[in-house]
């Protein structure tokens, strides 16, 4: 629909530059703000509702005005109920786990990744093709009964074992890191090796300090799955205690189901942490994700 | 090429990594097959060996196949949807107008937010009394419709909810195709005379072949395995008609814990998943 748009505006006035130059940009401009209303309203009114009494989250809403898409009634009452409840206790969870798994399992991939980019072995292929590409290819959450019934032979139920250890091997950050540590100079290896260097000072001190493009990609892949990461913690850690913040929310939904503007609340504080590191990263970001899919 | 001292420090760094996915990841989809063939005996409790019991049960169950239906139809409906918009939006995002950044960074927010809080937001948008998308019909004039309490239309709400976060998600990767594509091809069109719409169509598309056919199966694959806005918002219903096989999954395992059915239903969804990589797999090869 939306692709239509632009290809037979330009080609409708292909003969004369200055109406092409003026038509099209009337109609890529109106296609964008079309989505970005559609990008925008649903946020700008949880945030707007989730600073609002609970009796009035609809109040705007219902029938539509404007003033449903900011807070003209303001308080901060649901935010102020939500931490009475403890939700402080999963975004506390939620954000050690998530940088947990930034620094162990970063360390964890970026060594697979160097030996992958940067080292000729044998069952290189093998390995890379049967462990790392075909656990790229079964999502996590088809075996998730099986490992949880695994992880429950670990006694890892409702642990932090349990929430962390099974998601800090990433095969896409792994890629991620290959791709990046293979197109390094062999120079620079060479001349820190000649030097005597052990190779994982060659990593620490000669590769990683020119690597932050697929430092901040990887840890901000690895950080924003975890905080997003719902099926997983919500079979293996529903206690009070362990809960992280998507299940906290969800779990809302069934128990204070009527209490709208504290989900409300609960759903802001549980996006606000993602966008706020994507924008000022998006570069990073994009790269993280779309890196593997243009092979 | 390496002296034959160093050839164990690659196995060493792969190691931890390795290990990891093994246990995790490898064997669980191992398990997962293995799992589809034991039930839980009720008398003793202890894990029995059923042969195919497991898989006879799920085929001969309406429920089970009512959900693989409304997966198929929900497939069928989402990927398409979210693949044409998701092009379009990617072609507007890649034009050189002034601004275009901006509208970039705003298109990137419904990635970085969790499909949870997606579902929640708007399940409370399309609620069927006072939700916004009702509040705006009415100012248009429009009948309050029920949403996502219809059999006729929740289904399409999940895929609203879905293809909020897809569209901009996969958008992502077809602009990076449409950044690959070396302006100079795209001039020598315009010089040969060729209109916008007949470079788009002649030259654009096929060279976002590799691309598409990535987005394709990748968003297969990750609505297949739709999940969380039917657990947060209808629960399968009403009547069964937003019970998508990942869903039904979950309830036989975890809300029934009939774990042996569960497996046998995951089996076949890995059954499909690698069905549908492997056609990705060989279709991309061929081309090269």
């Amino acid at each position: 629909m939306t692709s239509r748009a632009r290809p037979t505006a330009s080609s409708a006035a292909s003969n004369s530059k200055p109406l092409r130059a003026r038509a099209q940009p009337i109609a890529v401009y109106a296609l964008l703000i079309l989505g970005v209303i559609i990008v925008i309203v649903p946020l700008m009114w949880a945030a707007a509702a989730s600073f609002t009494p609970n009796h009035k989250v609809f109040e705007y809403a219902y029938p539509f005005s404007w003033r449903a898409l900011f807070p003209v009634d303001f308080t901060l009452e649901a935010y102020d109920n939500l931490f009475d409840r403890g939700f402080g206790r999963a975004v506390g969870n939620t954000f050690f786990l998530a940088i947990a798994t930034v620094i162990i399992g970063g360390a964890v991939n970026a060594l697979a990744g160097f030996a992958f980019g940067r080292f000729e072995f044998r069952g290189k292929n093998a390995l890379f093709l049967t462990i790392v590409m075909l656990t790229f290819m079964v999502p996590v959450d088809l075996t998730a009964i099986p490992r949880y019934i695994l992880v429950n032979n670990f006694g890892w139920i409702n642990t932090w074992q349990g929430l962390l250890v099974p998601g800090l091997a990433n095969s896409l950050v792994i890629f991620l890191f290959r791709q990046f540590f293979a197109e390094i100079p062999q120079e620079l290896i060479d001349a820190a090796r000649v030097d005597g260097a052990t190779w994982l000072r060659v990593l620490i001190s000669i590769i990683l300090p020119i690597s932050k493009p697929v430092l901040v990609a990887a840890a901000l892949l690895m950080f924003i799955s975890q905080w997003n990461a719902f099926f997983w913690p919500l079979l293996i850690a529903p206690t009070k205690e362990m809960r992280v913040v998507q299940v906290e929310i969800s779990l809302a939904i069934g128990q204070y189901g009527t209490v709208w503007n504290e989900l409300l609340a609960g759903s802001m504080i549980a996006a606000i942490v993602p966008i706020l590191l994507v924008i000022p990263f998006q570069r990073y970001y994009v790269q993280a994700i779309t890196g593997t899919g243009l092979e | 090429m390496m002296p034959a001292r160093q050839q164990i420090i690659p196995y060493l760094f792969l190691l931890p990594a390795l290990f990891l996915l093994v246990v995790f990841n490898l064997m669980p989809t191992i398990a997962t097959l293995f799992e589809s063939m034991f039930v839980i005996s009720l008398r003793s409790g202890e894990r029995v060996f059923a042969g195919f019991a497991n898989y006879n049960r799920i085929f001969n169950d309406p429920i089970f196949w009512k959900s693989f239906q409304v997966t198929v139809v929900f497939s069928l409906l989402v990927n398409p949807i979210q693949i044409a918009l998701a092009l379009g939006l990617a072609v507007l995002i890649n034009q050189r107008a002034p601004g275009i950044g901006i509208f970039r960074s705003i298109y990137l927010l419904p990635i970085a937010v969790s499909l949870n809080v997606t579902a929640i937001v708007w399940g409370l948008m399309l609620d069927q009394n006072s939700g916004m998308v009702n509040g705006i019909l009415l100012q248009l004039g429009v009948a309050r419709q029920p949403f996502l309490h219809s059999v006729d239309q929740a289904l399409w709400s999940i895929i609203l909810i879905a293809s909020w976060i897809g569209v901009p998600l996969w958008s992502l990767f077809i602009l990076a195709g449409l950044q690959n594509i070396p302006p100079p091809v795209l001039e020598a069109a315009k010089i040969d005379g060729a209109n916008a719409w007949q470079s788009f169509t002649k030259i654009t598309l096929p060279l976002l072949r590799r691309v598409l056919a990535f987005v394709l199966v990748a968003d297969t694959v990750a609505n297949f395995l739709m999940f969380a806005p039917i657990l947060l918002l209808t629960s399968g219903g009403p009547q069964l008609s937003t019970n998508l096989i990942m869903y039904e999954t979950y309830r036989r395992g975890f809300l029934y814990g009939d774990l042996g059915a569960s497996a046998a239903m995951l089996s076949v969804m890995l059954l499909i998943v690698f069905i549908i990589v492997g056609i990705e797999l060989y279709a991309l090869r061929g081309r090269d």
